[in-house]
């Protein structure tokens, strides 16, 4: 079947089976490698993107419910020069360890403060406690994301 | 000779800074096991075992090999047929077969392997592959394992390391003791005896990134890429299975907790690689992993005497540790443990039986710490019933009975650096231990206060492998490359080398660079586990260093022609000491250096560890750990009466590290510890059914701890610079998690006035526990 979307800002057509999976056609047709794969059944949060704007776990995801989707990956967050300040945000205030589940973490914050750019510590555990974490106890997490809150005025 | 050995000056250690690779972990950069290919490589699907228990009858592949992309189906028969390959695998216990030959022994033990030309393709071949089994019964936990006329999961026993004793003619693969005093005569001398029992059930590790393995056999050289956290015995272990040298890749791995300590996958990949002729790529799914290698059920009989005062005089405990079906990596790791079983206390007559049990589970792995985990909650929960019971504060009875400097522990060690006192105090200032508890005005919620206090080991000597060495190396441009084997799971592991190395040769961070965990370009590490990279290989790496500084030198006077002494290190390289300046050419860049010398520099360092340590008092005493880590934990919880939920709402620990060489690198791994434990100690298990199947092997069916599970933390560490140490410093990185249950069970144990003897605390068991003391 032919899918149309939008990844990274970048319109594409192509033909794949129907089986694919968002999560498949970004890491294996487009060697997206930043997209994280786990569970493979929507709960871990790892191969979560955005897709027009929303936060998806791109695993549960078929290639063709996002036909005519503007997708958003890690790498596409990632600026040409230098991070984004919510990647700088998770540096900067140990939000990350062994990195795996963090392209995920990113961009369901970045999700987040796009919907609510001023949300509370309460407002930010429900929503990001959807994406799993192993090794950080998910504090550096919560700290990186009020960080990025506050300089959520610098960018926009 | 040397006038200047460097500067040695801390500068970067004890900075609190971010790991090197964390803009590229943020930018999703780093690459993992999934993300590698290698040109020309095929896929594996692994046929599993769906019985715990089962003799093969027969095993029809032919339907699989027909299938157009299929490349061949490794069996038991192209095993046996193979005079190259040696059948059975296990650098510490040597009895998991590349694939089942007469039986399997836990469901999803690996029965065959399919490689085709795409995954899709495996997968469809592996349905294909017809085998006949004859359902033998199954020993599903240790009191089946252990009773009277139990099958035999092994028939023999094949311990590689020294230490392990099987007992013969039974499942147990292994049975030591530990002890000191007179046990006897200790609970002859107690005022009170108390008696408990305490259990956890088995968890899985669920590091995110999936075990992988990409093998390619080239030119009579084996090249495997994994995410296996021991490179080098792994290394040692293919060479003997297939008898030609073998590399090993490690790149980042996104976390492994023990779940990847040891091999379970690469050697039979590399079978499947051998016979298939072209390089094989596997990648675990999920559920795969929960069934490869798990944390061990547990449970601990504990006796303890004590005196009226709290003082303890005597304790006999025994303990049982499910190895599943393979003892390749849980039957040492329960025996690590003997040394830290009696808890970090003063107990003048002990006694502890391990006992590693064959069962027709998953083979059991090491989990951050565990069982050291379960031995402290165990002696813990009962060190507050003996509190409760003889009215004496809980921490003062502690107190009372934690080491000091120069107490000498259940192994026969010196204890030095110790510390346990100001951790305890540490920990309970953190979360207002004499504050007083919110009182829920319903009356539904209640809350209460637990302490626990631990002390870990860390692998000593690393008995298969001994040597941990590193290389550093001044090369191009003026960079010194540091090689280790240390594997960068997540831990910062990168990072604490370069800011040891940096300090050790005086120059700043951009003058370092990492090489890891290639056994083809590092020297040789024994493993990335049990907390011990931090001070073994930094100690390896201050080595190399040193040994490295008087090559620098000669090569200097060399080309400056100045004697060796009369020259000093600086930042940028080596210059007259006597304040003559590059005006008269006598000073050099490291990059100088090595392009006029025209070649690098290199030496290597060792840490060598064991042997016996020189008392203050004169005398010699073994070390059965190079250093202890002594900690304790201080947690506040919630408890809600009509639901049986618990809630860690503060949960404060506080760690004996030496020198802190990157603190708020200290203070996570202190969060992500605990943060991990809360699932194990709340709701985290897995389930098996009557007929030995394991029901929740998927995420959907089993929860982890989450954002919303997360308490308030309160990260501590006490960091006197412990002697031996590289600038001071020792290992850490398990201790978080270990500490944890515990104060937990304490908190519930003070919010309730029930102590219960197993996690997880899970809402009905909370609920009966309430009911049954209502009673």
């Amino acid at each position: 079947m032919n899918v149309t979307l939008t990844v990274n800002g970048e319109t594409l057509s192509l033909d794949v089976p129907p089986s694919t999976t968002l999560l498949d056609l970004l890491r294996d047709r487009l060697g997206l490698h930043g997209t994280k794969e786990y569970c493979h059944s929507g709960v871990c949060g790892a191969c979560t993107v955005l897709a027009n704007g929303r936060a998806v776990s791109s695993c549960s995801m078929l290639a063709g419910q996002v036909d005519g989707a503007d997708v958003l990956t890690i790498e596409g967050l990632t600026p040409d020069e230098g991070l984004h300040p919510i990647q700088q945000a998770f540096v900067d205030n140990f939000g990350l360890q062994c990195g795996y589940c963090t392209p995920g973490m990113i961009l369901l914050a970045k999700a987040l403060l796009d919907e609510n750019p001023s949300p509370t510590r309460e407002e930010i555990i429900r929503y990001m406690g959807g994406n799993i974490c192993r090794c950080t106890g998910y504090a550096g997490i919560l700290r990186s994301v009020e960080a990025a809150v506050k300089e959520r005025r610098s960018w926009s | 000779m040397c006038a200047a050995t460097g500067p040695n000056v801390t500068r970067l250690v004890g900075q609190s800074m971010p790991s090197l690779e964390a803009p590229d972990k943020a930018a999703g950069r780093i690459e993992y096991m999934a993300d590698l290919t290698v040109p020309g490589m095929a896929h594996a699907k692994v046929v599993r075992s769906p019985l715990p228990h089962a003799r093969i009858v027969s095993i029809d592949a032919s339907e699989a090999r027909a299938m157009p992309g299929v490349v061949c189906v490794l069996t038991r028969d192209e095993v046996h047929a193979d005079p190259d390959m040696e059948e059975v695998y296990g650098f510490v216990y040597r009895d998991a077969p590349l694939v089942a030959m007469d039986k399997v022994r836990h469901q999803g033990d690996i029965v065959a392997v399919v490689v085709a030309d795409d995954v899709d393709t495996a997968e469809a071949a592996a349905e294909l592959v017809d085998v006949e089994y004859e359902e033998l019964p199954a020993v599903m936990n240790v009191p089946q394992a252990l009773a009277e006329g139990a099958v035999q999961v092994h028939e023999e026993f094949f311990p590689i390391a020294p230490e392990l004793r099987p007992i013969e003619g039974t499942n147990v693969c292994h049975h030591a003791t530990i002890g000191c005093g007179d046990v006897d005569q200790g609970f002859a001398e107690a005022d009170f005896v108390y008696e408990d029992e305490f259990t956890a059930p088995p968890v899985q590790h669920c590091a995110l990134d999936l075990h992988a393995v990409i093998s390619q056999i080239e030119d009579g050289k084996i090249t495997v890429w994994t995410n296996c956290q021991s490179p080098f015995p792994l290394g040692r272990e293919l060479e003997r299975i297939f008898k030609m040298p073998a590399r090993v890749i490690i790149p980042y791995v996104g976390g492994g907790f023990g779940s990847k300590s040891r091999d379970r996958i690469e050697c039979v990949i590399t079978a499947a690689a051998k016979l298939a002729g072209r390089p094989v790529r596997y990648v675990l799914t999920q559920e795969e992993t929960f069934m490869t290698f798990i944390r061990p059920a547990y449970r601990n009989r504990m006796r303890t005497g004590v005196k009226k005062d709290g003082t303890i005089v005597a304790r006999h405990n025994e303990f049982w540790v499910d190895v599943g079906g393979y003892a390749i990596s849980g039957a040492r790791s329960a025996n690590n443990t003997l040394k830290v079983a009696t808890g970090p206390y003063r107990i003048p007559n002990a006694r502890v039986d391990c006992y590693a049990v064959y069962t027709n589970k998953p083979p059991s792995s090491p989990y951050r710490g565990l069982p050291t985990t379960q031995h402290t909650m165990s002696y813990e929960a009962q060190f507050d019933r003996i509190a409760r019971d003889l009215g004496i504060d809980r921490l003062e009875i502690r107190r009372r009975n934690l080491v000091r400097d120069g107490d000498i522990h259940v192994t026969g060690d010196y204890l030095r650096s110790a510390h346990s006192h100001e951790c305890l105090e540490q920990a309970a200032e953190a979360i207002g231990w004499d504050e007083p508890l919110p009182v829920d005005p319903e009356g539904k919620k209640l809350r209460g206060r637990g302490v626990s206090c631990t002390i870990k080991y860390t692998l000593t000597p690393a008995r298969e492998m001994s040597e941990n060495s590193a290389e550093v190396a001044l090369v191009e441009e003026g960079v010194f490359e540091v090689r280790i084997g240390t594997v960068n799971i997540g831990q910062g592991s990168d990072t604490v080398m370069a800011q040891i190395a940096g300090d050790a040769l005086g120059v700043g961070l951009d003058a370092i660079r990492i090489v890891h965990s290639d056994t083809y370009r590092v020297p040789v590490d024994s493993s990335t586990t049990a907390s011990r990279s931090t001070y073994h290989m930094g100690r390896a790496v201050v080595e190399a260093t040193d040994n490295l500084k008087p090559q620098m030198l000669e090569a200097a006077s060399q080309l400056l022609e100045r004697e060796a002494a009369s020259l000093v290190f600086t930042p940028d390289g080596i210059a007259q000491a006597d304040g003559a300046s590059e005006d008269d050419g006598a000073a050099v860049t490291y990059g100088e250096l090595v392009e006029r010398v025209g070649a690098p520099l290199a030496a290597t360092g060792d840490c060598v560890v064991g042997g016996m340590y020189a008392g203050p008092d004169g005398r010699s005493y073994p070390i059965a750990s190079t250093f202890w880590t002594f900690a304790s934990c201080a947690a506040e919880v919630e408890v809600d009466t009509e639901t049986g939920t618990v809630r860690v709402v503060k949960a404060a620990a506080s760690a004996t590290t030496g020198t802190a060489v990157n603190p708020h690198s200290i203070e996570t791994q202190l969060e992500g510890g605990i943060g991990q434990e809360i699932g194990p100690t709340l709701f985290e298990q897995l389930v098996w059914d009557d007929g030995g199947q394991l029901i929740n092997a998927a995420l959907l069916d089993y929860p982890l701890p989450t954002m919303e599970t997360m308490p308030d933390y309160a990260p501590r560490y006490v960091d006197h610079p412990f002697e031996g140490g590289p600038f001071g410093a020792k290992g850490m990185g398990e201790i978080g998690s270990v500490v944890l249950p515990g104060a937990v069970v304490n908190a519930v144990y003070d919010a309730t006035g029930v102590l219960f003897h197993e996690v997880p605390l899970l809402p009905h068991k909370v609920i009966e526990g309430l009911e049954a003391r209502a009673e």
